[in-house]
């Protein structure tokens, strides 16, 4: 299965399982624009997947009325830049009314779906990565998920967690990565970041489509094609890199990254979003707290620049493998 | 599809003060004397005919006088010429009566109580008495409500009691509302199907929608309940309105929109909120039948309220109810709202156009009031509420941890639990000695102990 398989197969898993389910946005009902809900609304009938007009603070505020009553609302934003005309409903509503009304209403039944980060030609309003925006909204959770493994269980871990969640998918790894996926229903914890790879030397912690790039950055690092090799020291070629992926951003897993920089003494935090007001900051500062006296090198963001997606310069905005090893290296040998 | 329900076609009383004829003079919209001709065809994909003449219309009335407002009592409680009282019994009709007292008994309390500092905030509900009371008292009890934040009397007329409504405004343990999270008049109440009130406007429309379509898909309250949405005409102005309508009407969902058009948002008149005929013009944009009521005519009210509850039920989409009325209070306890209106207006108004007077006026007509059971529940409810209020003064907070509970279900997140653990130690080393804490800590149970640990 491929990422958006893999989606499908979740919500088709919870569907099954739970007759409240409703799946619901634009074009959702012939099978979406990134085919996550092909042949839903024929298993399932229209009254559980179906259009919606479109308005994003519509389909929010919706869910967030399904949800209020208790039925379980899968709702999709057609792409994360997209979100934005929805965030009053789910920062003032969605991460409040728990909070708000003393726990006797709550929406923990909706998950918000939405196809995030760069694609190669996005541009500006089909590239953005708006999981910073979402980090101060105390009572939402926001996840996002690297294969179609992780895609399947930790959306099906959203769909059933009992608090509002926004469930960002990579978008450019919908086709692109595939992998043997169970088809039973499982589900993958929220709030635990996973290690992919042990080591000892540096913590690389990313999530998202920059998994990958940070896979072949500790890869060049290693191993650097001929045209490289003088530009990476040959001190480099043993260090063992600890690679992260955060997979929940709210609530992130403090404890298993201070551990990890703690064993490593060097941090470097990855993400497509811009650095200014981004979660690495978030986690930077954190870190630097909790880790201060095992700290060997300043932490470092990788990020994308303070600026928008511009079309033309993609391949010059987003952190990929050469940005990720220059960082390393500055870090190893601070 | 059906028409929607018959309209009386009576011109909206003109009072002397010429503000308010002003405030009600609704201009012609109809741009164009010629009416088009309509040829035999049609556009593929559509049922609008062809014409050959260029026909602009704005109006959503044939002659551009606006959509007329249904009444059903005039000033002095008398039954209009053609109007059909809805059925109501005397003990139901006492009942809304009774109702409608409370609200202003309760209304000049809390006012009062905020004037003194004893409680932050208050919302008053003066002259929107008949369009709460009597479109509360048309919806069937279970039926879901999503309101704004002047609609008390909803929640009162399900049974809410006073010492909920005192809990809620001073805060206390005893809040079932929202622990005191909330500032006062946000009210909720899962018991009586009113969801609980949130400040940003609008927002309740478009989860209405939503309410409503968990409802229809719900086996045991299909057919048998809507999801009431509650908002002010300003409030309209929101994108939210727009999408609320807009999936109410198109996925579709059984949904009663209830706007109480009282003229005015905080200052802003609604000549500055908008330039169409008022909100019931949106209604038929969206597809969705709709009515304008005297909102200061309970009758009218509860009439127009039911009629639109059968139509949602029986085609499980939305209706919508403009309540015409008049906001005779202030915004709220921060707005003095002279700063933007004459009080002639105000006074000309409660005189000349009293919602609870003019119900008066007909239960005393029947045989069911009198000057002595007024006395006598005026008191009786004047009684009850400073009862509640001086029990609530006495009450407590809840324990201060509450500050960090419930913003997540299940496992607590390392950061509320952390920064609760934070708070405890700065308690117990300042908790005694600063001033702005220590007295404090004195209105909440235990005072911090569940954080603090004994002394």
């Amino acid at each position: 299965m491929n990422v958006y398989q893999a989606v499908r197969d979740a919500m088709a898993t919870a569907m099954a399982k739970d007759d409240s389910a409703v799946v619901f946005g634009e074009d959702v009902a012939f099978g979406g624009v990134f085919r996550c809900t092909m042949g839903l609304a024929e298993e399932f009938g229209k009254e559980r997947v179906f259009n919606t007009p479109l308005t994003e603070q519509g389909i929010a505020g919706f869910g967030i009325g399904m949800a209020a009553m208790g039925h379980t609302a899968i709702a999709e934003i057609q792409f994360a830049d997209y979100i934005f005309p929805a965030f009053d409903q789910l920062v003032n509503e969605a991460a409040k009314i728990r909070y708000r009304s003393g726990n006797s209403f709550n929406v923990g039944a909706l998950t918000v779906r939405t196809p995030t980060m760069a694609v190669g030609h996005g541009g500006l309003y089909h590239s953005q990565s708006p999981e910073g925006f979402f980090m101060g909204a105390a009572g939402l959770k926001v996840v996002i998920p690297r294969s179609p493994i992780q895609a399947k269980g930790l959306l099906l871990g959203s769909i059933r967690d009992p608090n509002p969640v926004i469930f960002m998918e990579p978008k450019i790894l919908y086709r692109s990565a595939v992998e043997q996926v169970p088809i039973d229903d499982y589900e993958l914890p929220l709030g635990k970041a996973e290690i992919l790879v042990p080591g000892q030397d540096l913590t690389l912690l990313t999530w998202g489509t920059p998994v990958y790039h940070c896979e072949t950055a500790m890869h060049v690092l290693s191993n650097p094609a001929p045209e490289l090799e003088s530009l990476i020291p040959q001190s480099m070629r043993g260090v063992k890199i600890e690679l992260i992926d955060l997979r929940s951003i709210l609530p992130w897993d403090m404890e298993t990254i201070v551990e990890s920089v703690n064993r490593t003494g060097r941090l470097v935090i990855v993400h497509e979003a811009g650095m200014t007001g981004g979660v690495g900051g978030e986690i930077a500062s954190e870190i630097q707290k909790r880790c201060f006296l095992k700290l060997n090198a300043p932490v470092r963001r990788v990020t994308g620049w303070d600026v928008p997606v511009g079309l033309q310069y993609e391949k010059f905005h987003i952190p990929d493998a050469i940005r990720v090893v220059d960082a390393m290296i500055e870090t190893l040998t601070y | 599809m059906i028409r929607p329900a018959t309209l009386h076609r009576l011109a909206y009383p003109r009072v002397s003060s010429n503000s308010l004829a002003r405030c009600r003079a609704i201009p012609k919209r109809a741009l164009s004397s010629t009416s088009p001709t309509y040829l035999n065809e049609h556009l593929p994909k559509s049922t609008s005919p062809i014409v050959s003449n260029p026909h602009f219309f704005n109006s959503v009335t044939p002659d551009g006088s606006g959509i007329p407002t249904y009444r059903v009592l005039d000033g002095s409680g008398k039954v209009l010429e053609g109007a059909e009282v809805p059925e109501v019994s005397e003990e139901m009709a006492v009942k809304m009566y009774e109702n409608m007292l409370l609200l202003p008994t309760l209304d000049n309390v809390l006012y009062n109580v905020q004037r003194q500092g004893k409680i932050s905030f208050y919302m008053t509900s003066h002259g929107e008495e008949a369009t709460i009371i009597g479109s509360a008292a048309a919806l069937d009890n279970q039926d879901e409500v999503l309101g704004q934040y002047r609609e008390m009397g909803v929640l009162l007329w399900r049974g809410f009691t006073l010492d909920n409504v005192m809990a809620q405004c001073f805060g206390t343990e005893e809040d079932i509302s929202g622990k005191g999270r909330q500032m006062p008049v946000h009210f909720g109440s899962p018991a009586h199907h009113f969801h609980t009130i949130s400040s940003p406007l609008a927002t309740q429309i478009p989860q209405a929608a939503g309410v409503a379509y968990a409802l229809k898909r719900d086996p045991e309250r299909r057919g048998k309940n809507v999801a009431a949405c509650y908002f002010g005409e300003g409030a309209a102005s929101e994108g939210d309105f727009h999408a609320g309508l807009l999936l109410a009407s198109t996925l579709p969902s059984p949904t009663v929109f209830i706007a109480r058009n009282n003229g005015f948002a905080i200052s802003t008149p609604s000549s500055e909120q908008f330039f169409g005929d008022g909100i019931a013009a949106r209604g038929p944009g969206y597809g969705i039948h709709t009515i304008r009521v005297d909102g200061n005519d309970i009758l009218a009210v509860l009439d127009a309220t039911r009629k639109a509850r059968e139509l949602s039920l029986r085609d499980g989409r939305a209706t919508l109810i403009e309540c015409m009325s008049y906001r005779v209070g202030h915004h709220s306890t921060s707005d003095d709202s002279f700063a933007y209106r004459p009080r002639s207006e105000v006074e000309d108004r409660k005189r000349i156009d009293n919602p609870t007077l003019r119900f008066r006026l007909w239960l005393e007509g029947r045989g069911w009031w009198s000057e002595e059971k007024e006395k006598e529940c005026k008191e009786r409810l004047k009684r009850d509420v400073m009862k509640s209020f001086k029990r609530a003064e006495g009450v407590k907070r809840c324990e201060v941890g509450e500050l960090f509970g419930d913003v997540y279900a299940g496992e607590e997140p390392w950061m509320q639990r952390e920064q609760r653990a934070e708070l405890a130690s700065l308690l117990r080393k300042y908790g005694k000695v600063w001033g702005p804490w220590k007295k404090e800590l004195g209105k909440f149970r235990n005072e911090g102990e569940d954080l603090m640990g004994k002394a």
